[in-house]
């Protein structure tokens, strides 16, 4: 059983800014998402490929985890320039087929082998950004077992999809990521990033405090991923997805109670009008676990951040 | 949508400014005028059209042969078609509209379906009822007779129709089909409010991802309008978006930040379709107001 990724906070950033490439190590994020899509112009492209192969090791300083955000229409291109040791995922936004993503995988199976990579290692990550995406949602996310989560259905491109306006006071994209959320889970998979809805009408993408509270309001719709364009939302992502150590006392207590109760034969009980019994404490044992992972992914940045303070003192 | 057996609102549909009229000849028309509305279609269907507005029929799911075979005229841009729950039915209408426009000198293939879905099995299917012809451009819900189905009696609070919706608006979109409503709870008890609540409630249901209503009343249509065109403000903010940008796509970079906000390819991509719609809007009041200037003397 492959390890439970952590992947709270992560940093979409052009590939081809040095200041903000050199500095991303430092950010704390569990992703960097190297872009050479939507934040890249088209005359600088085929510059920005050439960067990616480099970028990867410098993104990583800091025991993040490193992706790249491809062009739907460069599909070759943009793979023959990322697909490179280090790189944990490719992003192919506007997914909208299945063939798309089987496409996908073809040719990044073949750069895995002609590269010395481990087959398998790179993960597709399947944006869905329109109406005909979600339609498709079901074949889309059957496509490739290199898809590890799915789930989406929100954001600029979608809005432009639908014809409506990003930033309004209610949620217009409820449907979309309904029923993504219902296609991901038949599979089996985890959701990515099905953020329930709070009200962004300013259009800011560096709210700390909102960042914080849609962080905090996905992790207990049972959602575990973060990521943004701005390096002050990182931080209240890390946290609001990670439990609390009040809600950690609090599952260990649940746990241990339902140990008791085994013992003795019991199914449940009731303390102080709280029921604990078997789904209980599955999910408390599944917080105790998150945590866990949370504090070795914390960690293991902490180490790889010191490595390199090491190896490159200022 | 207008019913067919008043013949006052027949008479005046042209004079509210609306882009398309329908003449119901359906849920409108009591069982006993039937056949006295499907006679006067072919008479009201020019009559209807002089304000520039296209021109449906809404059929009746039990004589749509009947009813189809009284409203393919010419100015007819298509028909309303209730209550579908399959593919079978939208091709069988498509059928229907071959022959006719072979028999009436109308362009093979111009007529225009509008569908609506008015039960569960009917939103079920929508993927295989709105891709079974060429003819299908608008897709919408009958949202009293899908509670009615549903064996919902609504509250005013909770909407029961949000999956519904959004299915259509998915499915439209995705097939390339427009989506037509409104938010609830007008979308289901229609009423007459104040201009500046409609309005309100229409751009909500524009950023649902709707593109029009149906209005069940003239003094809709005003509010409508205008909730689904872009507004002058708007031209005005993403004419300044695209200048921004491209400002800094000549600079080298495609993330350029403007009043706090990031602009890059999508947003630019979003306002370019905003203002790709303002043009087809204005057009489109631009043929309206140049129709009713030349039949304003004309019909009684």
């Amino acid at each position: 059983m492959a390890k439970h990724h952590v992947r709270r906070s992560g940093l979409t950033m052009p590939v081809n800014n040095p200041r903000f490439l050199n500095a991303v190590w430092t950010r704390g994020c569990d992703f960097v998402n190297l872009d050479l899509e939507d934040s890249v112009p088209e005359s600088q492209k085929p510059h920005a490929r050439t960067l990616v192969k480099l970028a990867i090791p410098t993104a990583a300083k800091g025991g993040a985890e490193v992706f790249v955000r491809i062009n739907h229409d460069y599909v070759e291109a943009d793979l023959e320039a990322v697909i490179w040791p280090g790189l944990s995922r490719v992003n192919y936004p506007k997914a909208e087929t299945a063939e798309e993503i089987r496409q996908l995988d073809v040719i990044i199976t073949r750069l895995e082998r002609e590269r010395g990579i481990r087959p398998g290692t790179v993960e597709i990550g399947a944006n869905i950004e329109t109406a005909r995406g979600v339609a498709n949602g079901y074949e889309i996310a059957s496509a490739s077992p290199r898809i590890k989560d799915f789930g989406g259905g929100t954001g600029y491109d979608m809005s432009r999809d639908l014809g409506v306006e990003m930033f309004v006071n209610f949620d217009q994209f409820v449907y979309g990521k309904g029923e993504l959320e219902l296609q991901t889970r038949a599979l089996g998979l985890p959701v990515h990033r099905a953020a329930p809805f709070i009200a962004n009408t300013t259009g800011s993408v560096s709210d700390a405090d909102r960042a914080f509270l849609a962080a905090q309001a996905s992790r207990k719709c049972g959602f575990r991923e973060g990521g943004g364009l701005h390096p002050n939302v990182i931080e209240p992502q890390n946290r609001g997805f990670t439990p609390t150590e009040d809600e950690v006392i609090d599952a260990k207590w649940v746990f241990e109670r339902y140990r008791g109760l085994q013992r003795s034969g019991q199914l449940f009980e009731e303390v102080d009008g709280r029921v604990i019994d078997i789904y209980e404490v599955r999910r408390a044992e599944e917080l105790i676990e998150w945590a866990e992972l949370c504090a070795e992914r914390n960690a293991d940045k902490a180490e790889a951040v010191a490595r390199t303070k090491v190896a490159e003192p200022r | 949508m207008v019913p067919m057996t008043v013949q006052r609102f027949v008479n005046d549909a042209w004079r509210h400014g609306a882009d398309a009229i329908t003449l119901d000849l359906e849920d409108g028309v009591p069982q006993r005028q039937k056949n006295a509305a499907r006679t006067g279609t072919k008479e009201a269907i020019p009559q209807v059209s002089c304000g520039g507005a296209e021109v449906f029929v809404r059929v009746n799911k039990p004589y749509l042969y009947a009813d189809i075979d009284a409203a393919v005229w010419p100015d007819l841009t298509g028909i309303m078609l209730p209550k579908v729950e399959s593919a079978t039915e939208v091709s069988e209408a498509s059928s229907l509209l071959d022959g006719l426009e072979r028999q009436r000198g109308i362009e093979i293939g111009s007529l225009q379906l509008i569908v609506l879905l008015e039960s569960a099995l009917g939103v079920w299917n929508i993927r295989d009822i709105i891709t079974a012809s060429p003819r299908v451009t608008q897709v919408g819900l009958g949202e009293s007779d899908l509670c009615q189905n549903l064996g919902i009696t609504a509250t005013e609070e909770d909407d029961p129709l949000v999956y519904a919706r959004g299915r259509v608006v998915i499915e439209g979109i995705a097939a390339d089909i427009q989506p037509i409503g409104m938010v609830f709870p007008v979308s289901l008890t229609p009423r007459l409010q104040p201009q500046n609540e409609l309005l309100q409630l229409a751009t909500m249901a524009r950023n649902l991802g709707f593109k029009g209503a149906i209005c069940p009343h003239p003094s809709w249509i005003g509010p409508v309008n205008a909730a689904f065109s872009p507004t002058p403000e708007q031209v005005t903010y993403y004419t300044r978006v695209r200048e921004v940008f491209a400002e800094g796509v000549a600079r080298g970079t495609a993330a350029v930040p403007l009043d706090g906000k990031m602009i890059d390819v999508p947003v630019d991509e979003w306002a370019k379709a905003v203002l790709h719609l303002a043009v087809l809007c204005k057009t489109r009041d631009e043929a309206k107001q140049r129709a009713l200037q030349q039949a304003g003397s004309a019909p009684a």
